[in-house]
């Protein structure tokens, strides 16, 4: 077999014992790679009942087929276990080049399972894998962690790691690596901090074997120069990367404000693409080997936020800026470089945060609890609260709790907006609907990346949808998950293997993807079987799902977003209609009117039941 | 009538000078529809482009009400 390894290193951090295993080759099929291949093992291995911050929860690193090959974006990895947030699965995806250099090793996955005695952390050099002391790095942050193990391992390493936050087991905590790139949402850093993991080193010069090297070549570069207008000079992702979408939201009226007490934000100009480019930025920086490069290196030079780092990108604008209504930039770019220090999702962080300043403007927390003054608006009470939220100092300790649980200890779990107690991402789905039934459906709680039907909705790509309607959207979010789960799966990065999944009638259709997929690996795909693979994946965490306790009867939406009507801006009065949507979502997803997967549908996928 | 038209991010490059974070006012006859006000502006007119009115989905044959905001960016995948 080619683009595979089918080699799996797992590592059991309780007996330090490290095995290596061979993957079926059918196996390697039929789930594809990355996610897929995860939950295989998760579903085959784990009791889904397991407390999420115990020995027995699993934590799977994940390459694709086409990680590590000249396909345009092929950087990317899943970080795949059960989320301590959620109760219901994480997979979180990240770019950057550890991904590259994981797969390098000549493993494809790394199961790290049970829990180290003390602080460690795994080097993986191909065939050498040590599990070494970690002392010297507990407290440290992500960048001073991973400048020392550079350093006492090698300048052609490249590190994984926790921060603070994941180190204290704060449920927003994220996996980094290479500084400033996240598997960031669902707490996947505070399942590695529960296991005393606190970094994984990857070297290694074995590049996967390719079925057809010279087909790959050619169709990375046709891909490369084709594939659309993202990567041309001048399109809104070379120049801003994400930040510019705050600017489209907003004219939508779907921008997260205050809490989704509102969906549009009156200082948006102050804290967009423009404002950043013009201010902080410094240059753009790519994963590797990304035609698009979309990152933005940034600094705030001097002053009270002075820093260096990375972003902010889109999803940290739209939680720790309008989200908590903050309006400073050079603070939201400055929490953001915190975040990445400390390790910790930008989304949750800031939308608990917002949560917080909401309750205490309803007089429902006090200044006595919470140790200061916090209103909408307030960076620099913003600010403390990260602080206090990644060392679980006072306050910090319900803040790292997320919003959900932070909402209800103090008596309104009403005003936490999350579905499967995750917070939702940038965009109001009262003014999306099908991101609304994305979020209330998702295997990972509410996620734009489960399935980014904005895309559609918002940004015409590939073809513009209503936002506002709910016609066809069933249809439209079963074929955004699998399309999502496939790219998951293969190694790559959505935001430009999403062109990578239209036919030429731009409609989503994986002749290129599984075109890809066929030269990396040889295992002559067709389109139709690389969609069923996906939905064989998607279906089967769906199974973990309803095994962990988190089925159907968690398939709803918060409170504010079927019960208060948005109140300002084009989508001005309405709310999710969800009861239009999900009927006819499980009926296209072949589950039964309850939800739970029919018989035949697990007997076609090859499933069992 | 007066309407506006609003220019998203790399599209606020064809503006005029004379715009204002984005944002261009335009005095034109009654019955001016969303293409009429779009195709004075030197962007694309086909599916590579987002054209709303009001923040709003719209044919782009709809016609215009005094006040009303056009809005145009390039279509690409974000977030
Ligand atoms: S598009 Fe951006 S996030 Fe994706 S691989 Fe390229 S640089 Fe990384």
């Amino acid at each position: 077999m080619y683009g595979w390894h089918l080699k799996i290193l797992r590592v059991n951090l309780t007996t330090r014992k490290v095995t290596t295993e061979e993957v079926d080759p059918k196996i390697a099929r039929d789930y594809l790679g990355g996610r897929g291949w995860a939950i295989h093992y998760m579903y085959k291995e784990m009791d889904p009942m397991a407390d999420p911050l115990s020995p027995a929860n699993m934590l799977i690193f994940a390459t694709g087929p086409l990680t590590a090959t000249p396909a345009p974006t092929g950087n990317r990895y899943m970080v795949v276990t059960k989320s301590p947030l959620t109760g219901a699965l994480a997979h979180s995806n990240s770019g950057g080049e550890f991904p590259t250099w994981m797969k390098r090793t000549g493993f494809d996955m790394f199961i790290f399972e049970g829990k180290a005695s003390e602080p460690v952390y795994v080097l993986v050099n191909e065939d050498q894998v040590e599990v070494r002391s970690a002392a010297h790095l507990w407290g440290k942050d992500v960048h001073e962690t991973t400048d020392i193990l550079k350093a006492e391992t090698s300048n052609d390493a490249r590190v994984a790691c926790i921060g603070q936050a994941g180190e204290n087991l704060a449920l927003m905590a994220a996996i980094m690596n290479d500084k400033h790139r996240a598997a960031a949402r669902s707490g996947v850093g505070a399942v590695m901090g529960s296991k005393n993991l606190k970094a994984v080193v990857a070297m290694g010069n074995k590049n996967p074997p390719l079925h057809d090297p010279e087909g790959m070549r050619a169709l990375s570069v046709e891909t490369s120069k084709n594939v659309g207008v993202d990567v041309k000079k001048g399109s809104n992702m070379r120049i801003y990367g994400t930040s510019y979408v705050p600017q489209v939201t907003n004219t939508l009226g779907i921008l997260p404000t205050r809490n989704f007490l509102q969906g549009t934000f009156e200082h948006v100009h102050n804290i967009d693409g423009d404002a950043l480019k013009d201010n902080y930025l410094i240059r753009h920086t790519p994963c590797y080997r990304c035609p698009l490069s979309c990152g933005r290196l940034t600094e705030v030079p001097d002053g009270p936020y002075k820093g260096k780092g990375e972003g902010p990108e889109y999803e940290t604008i739209s939680s720790l800026g309008t989200g908590c209504g903050v309006s400073n930039l050079a603070a939201l770019v400055k929490a953001n470089y915190l975040c990445n220090e400390f390790g910790m999702d930008t989304i949750t962080t800031g939308m608990t945060i917002a949560v917080a300043m909401e309750m205490y403007e309803k007089g429902y927390l006090s200044e006595e609890v919470i140790g200061m003054p916090l209103k909408f608006g307030d960076h620099d009470a913003m600010i403390a609260m990260i602080k206090k939220m990644a060392y679980m100092e006072g306050f910090g300790k319900d803040l790292a709790m997320g919003s959900y649980r932070l909402a209800e200890k103090y008596g309104h779990p009403e005003l936490a907006v999350t579905v499967r107690k995750q917070e939702f991402p940038g965009y109001d789905p009262r003014g999306s609907q099908g991101m609304g039934l994305l979020y209330a459906t998702s295997n990972k709680g509410a996620s734009h990346m489960e399935g980014d039907v904005a895309y559609e909705e918002v940004f015409g790509v590939p073809v513009k949808e209503n936002p506002l309607t709910t016609e066809g959207k069933p249809e439209l979010v079963k074929h955004f998950e699998d399309s999502f789960a496939l790219i998951d799966s293969s190694g790559l990065c959505v935001f430009v293997a999403i062109r990578y999944v239209f036919n030429k009638d731009r409609m989503i259709w994986p002749e290129r993807l599984s075109e890809m997929m066929n030269l990396s690996t040889g295992a002559g795909y067709t389109p139709e079987e690389v969609m069923q693979a996906a939905d064989r994946v998607y279906t089967l965490e769906r199974m973990f799902l309803i095994k962990a306790g988190s089925g159907p009867e968690h398939d709803t939406l918060p409170h504010r977003m079927l019960h208060e009507p948005l109140p300002d801006g084009p989508a001005k009065g309405k709310v999710v209609e969800l009861d239009k949507m999900l009927p006819e979502f499980y009926k296209k997803r072949g589950w039964d009117e309850k939800g739970y997967p029919t018989k035949e549908k697990l007997m076609e996928l090859g499933l069992p039941f | 009538m007066m309407i506006r038209v609003k220019m998203l991010a790399n599209y606020r490059e064809i503006l005029p000078p004379e715009a204002i974070n984005g944002v261009v006012e335009l005095n034109v006859p009654m019955g001016t529809t969303v293409y009429d006000a779009i195709s004075k502006f030197d962007i694309p007119l086909d599916d590579t482009s987002v054209i709303v009115l009001n923040g709003l989905t719209v044919e782009l044959d709809t016609p215009l009400q005094e006040g009303d905001m056009v809005t145009a960016f390039s279509a690409i995948a974000g977030g």
